[in-house]
């Protein structure tokens, strides 16, 4: 009994510390500078008393909209990506055949080149006079070039195509756990295949959904390089205010009540999606 | 999420490799550049140089020089004498400073002279920088700071005095230069450039001959226009136009300079701190701007043109100091003793566009640019200008005011 509890201590070890290292040390660390003062150099003076000023400031109205923007570009991000995912996993996993390690490889490999490169060939292609205007005059779609960089469509394009592979790998090894059996049956049951989609299928995938939804939603929320790059004056995120607040205005207790706030509320947000959806979908 | 965050100076390099728009050369100059932070990056990070600060950086990857005990063309061999004169440099330096801020072969001509392989990296913002070297563990050895700065750099210990033995060519710095109100005797540092800082505007897209601050809050030109990413450039444009100080501290003045700017801010395009790619790729018409990089814009988009508002605009100069904690001290100063040279210097002006404070440089530095009143303007245009100067815990009333701004709807 006794050393099966010290060699269950022993393989917990590794996990705890990781989770310690790197989760709970570095929140700590964030904590306790959010609630000192400002230093006229970057860091933080905590020895002049520490209090929770910083959060009543984080509180102001005037950070609100950022914290729509940053809302509103994760939503319509995880949604995107969802909706262009579902169709990819699913066509790979049923049609992809002898080829679905091939085309998985494909998938990932975007990563392959940084994806800050990436983001700025987006800039290439959508200023006034970049690729895809020049598409759309020489083919008299448009007449004259759409303002499409430093603007919401830009910054959620880019998130859509920087997370895609998030969302589609999880989909798929969900979609493709699913028996086929199963949708047999549905069909033999004279279900149509819209039926046997609607209530077998994706039911069944519904934990791949989820799993992508939070992979893709949560980096889009603490993005600051996509607004930066594709975004403009309008499109300031919650992330970039935090950014700026570190490396701009020095002001580093502020930041870091910004930031603990943020991460917060992600996790709060996380475990209260998960356990309402684990509740309706596997019951 | 992704293992890689970018981090500023990252950004700042890539900025500076792909924000203008590909003329056949520069893509294929890029595509060399890219491709060299692809296969320097892994290598780099595989050899864990002690203090690096950033990897993948050299500008110049085929020059690296091994410094050998002979090498050196300038450096005094002196094998028995105790104490040189003139000490052997290191045999490394990091060097971080703005992109499109040198002249093209100035590193790895001072690799050539001293057998000293340069690593030199960008940064994208002043406070990028400021964040970046305030805790004195940086790993650079030389940076660049605006001279109203220098005071306050040495007060709070992240800059060291220099060894002006080192640096003979400070000889040939113009009179204004060699004794300046921020920097007594240079003691500190050295001055590299000066600028001013104004509005530019693409002629072909802008009607007539705009004078004003104003043409920046122009609702003819929604979506094509730009302020500098940088809070007190971006507020100077508004309190001058307001005829407050462009130090001001009194929080009646700065709030309606912000009322000001948040009035403009829906006409904006971006803040940028790429103010050259904004304007040479066609997306900015009129943009806040530095004069000398409004000449560089000019060169990919021959139409652009500068001003410098009648209201007044802003003047500085930046210098070259040695970091508290410089690991490479001596080839540091070295650095700064070469930047200082007259040709050098030209090279350097003739590239950026920048003038310098080298009285010696002037023979060497391109007529078209010492003839034109905006890189070059008369003593009674900068009498109109205004310098920006460090306002101490006073500065905390500008970046409140700034996150507001950029927070802002």
């Amino acid at each position: 009994m006794m050393r099966g509890r010290l060699r269950e201590g022993a393989l917990l070890f590794p996990g705890i510390s990781w989770l310690f290292v790197f989760f709970a040390a570095p929140l700590a660390i964030i904590f306790v500078v959010s609630l000192g003062q400002r230093d006229a150099y970057g860091g933080a003076v905590l020895d002049k008393g520490l209090s929770f000023a910083n959060y009543l400031r984080a509180l102001e109205p005037s950070f609100l909209p950022t914290v729509a923007n940053s809302l509103k570009y994760a939503t319509a991000t995880t949604l995107l990506a969802i909706g262009i995912s579902y169709p990819i996993a699913y066509w790979i996993s049923r049609h992809g055949g002898r080829r679905k390690g091939l085309l998985l490889i494909l998938v990932m490999l975007p990563f392959w080149t940084s994806w800050v490169i990436r983001t700025y060939a987006w800039m290439i292609i959508l200023r006034d006079n970049g690729v895809l205007n020049g598409v759309l005059q020489a083919t008299g779609i448009t007449h004259d070039p759409l303002i499409l960089l430093n603007t919401d469509f830009a910054v959620v394009l880019g998130m859509t195509y920087g997370f895609l592979p998030f969302s589609i790998l999880p989909l798929y090894v969900s979609i493709d756990r699913v028996d086929v059996s199963v949708v047999a049956a549905a069909r033999d049951l004279y279900s149509s295949p819209g039926q046997a989609f609607r209530h077998v299928t994706l039911p069944l995938t519904m934990p791949g959904v989820i799993a992508a939804s939070l992979l893709t939603f949560i980096p889009a929320i603490g993005d600051f390089v996509t607004p930066d790059i594709l975004g403009g004056a309008q499109t300031t995120t919650i992330a970039k205010v935090i950014q700026s607040l570190f490396l701009s205005a020095r002001d580093w207790p502020f930041g870091a009540a910004l930031g603990f706030l943020l991460i917060l509320a992600t996790v709060i947000g996380t475990v209260s999606t998960l356990r309402i959806l684990r509740a309706e979908v596997i019951g | 999420m992704t293992d890689r965050q970018p981090s500023g100076e990252e950004l700042a390099r890539l900025q500076a490799l792909m924000a203008v728009p590909l003329s056949r050369r520069r893509l294929l100059q890029r595509a060399a550049g890219l491709g060299a932070l692809a296969v320097i990056a892994p290598a780099a990070a595989a050899c864990g140089t002690a203090a690096s600060p950033s990897p993948a950086s050299s500008p110049s990857p085929t020059a690296a020089p091994q410094p050998s005990a002979s090498a050196g063309a300038s450096t005094p061999a002196a094998p028995t004498a105790q104490p040189t004169p003139q000490p052997k440099p290191e045999a490394e330096l990091f060097v971080y400073n703005y992109a499109d801020y040198i002249g093209d072969t100035t590193i790895a001509d001072f690799e050539a002279k001293y057998g000293v392989k340069v690593t030199y990296d960008f940064f994208d913002t002043y406070d990028t920088m400021t964040a970046k070297i305030a805790d004195g563990h940086s790993g650079y050895d030389v940076t660049f700071v605006t001279s109203v700065d220098v005071p306050g750099f040495f007060k709070n210990g992240l800059v060291q005095p220099l060894d002006l033995a080192l640096i003979p060519n400070r000889a040939n710095l113009a009179a204004e230069w060699a004794n300046p109100g921020y920097d007594p005797d240079n003691a500190h540092s050295m001055p590299y450039m000066w600028w001013t800082t104004g509005v530019a505007y693409d002629s072909a897209r802008v009607s007539g001959e705009p004078t004003s601050w104003k043409t920046l809050w122009d609702p003819a030109y929604k979506g094509h226009l730009a302020m500098l990413d940088d809070y007190r450039e971006t507020f100077a444009a508004a309190l001058i136009q307001l005829g407050f100080s462009a130090n001001t501290v009194s929080d009646t003045e700065l709030d309606a300079a912000l009322a000001l700017l948040q009035q403009q801010k829906p006409l904006l395009r971006t803040y940028t701190a790429d103010d050259i790619g904004a304007l040479a790729s066609g997306d900015v018409w009129v943009c806040h701007a530095w004069a000398a990089d409004a000449r560089q814009a000019m060169a990919e988009r021959p139409t652009i043109k500068y001003y410098l508002p009648e209201e007044g605009a802003i003047r500085g100069s930046d210098t070259m100091v040695l970091l508290a904690g410089a690991q490479h001290p001596i080839a540091a100063q070295l650095f700064i003793d070469f930047m200082l040279d007259a040709s050098v210097s030209a090279a350097n002006t003739n590239k950026t566009g920048y003038m310098g404070p080298n009285e010696a440089a002037r023979t060497f530095i391109d007529p078209s640019i010492l003839s034109d009143p905006t890189l070059n303007p008369g003593e009674a245009a900068i009498a109109k200008l205004q310098e920006l100067l460090d306002l101490g815990p006073d500065l905390a009333k500008y970046h409140d005011r700034w996150s507001k701004l950029r927070a802002g709807a």
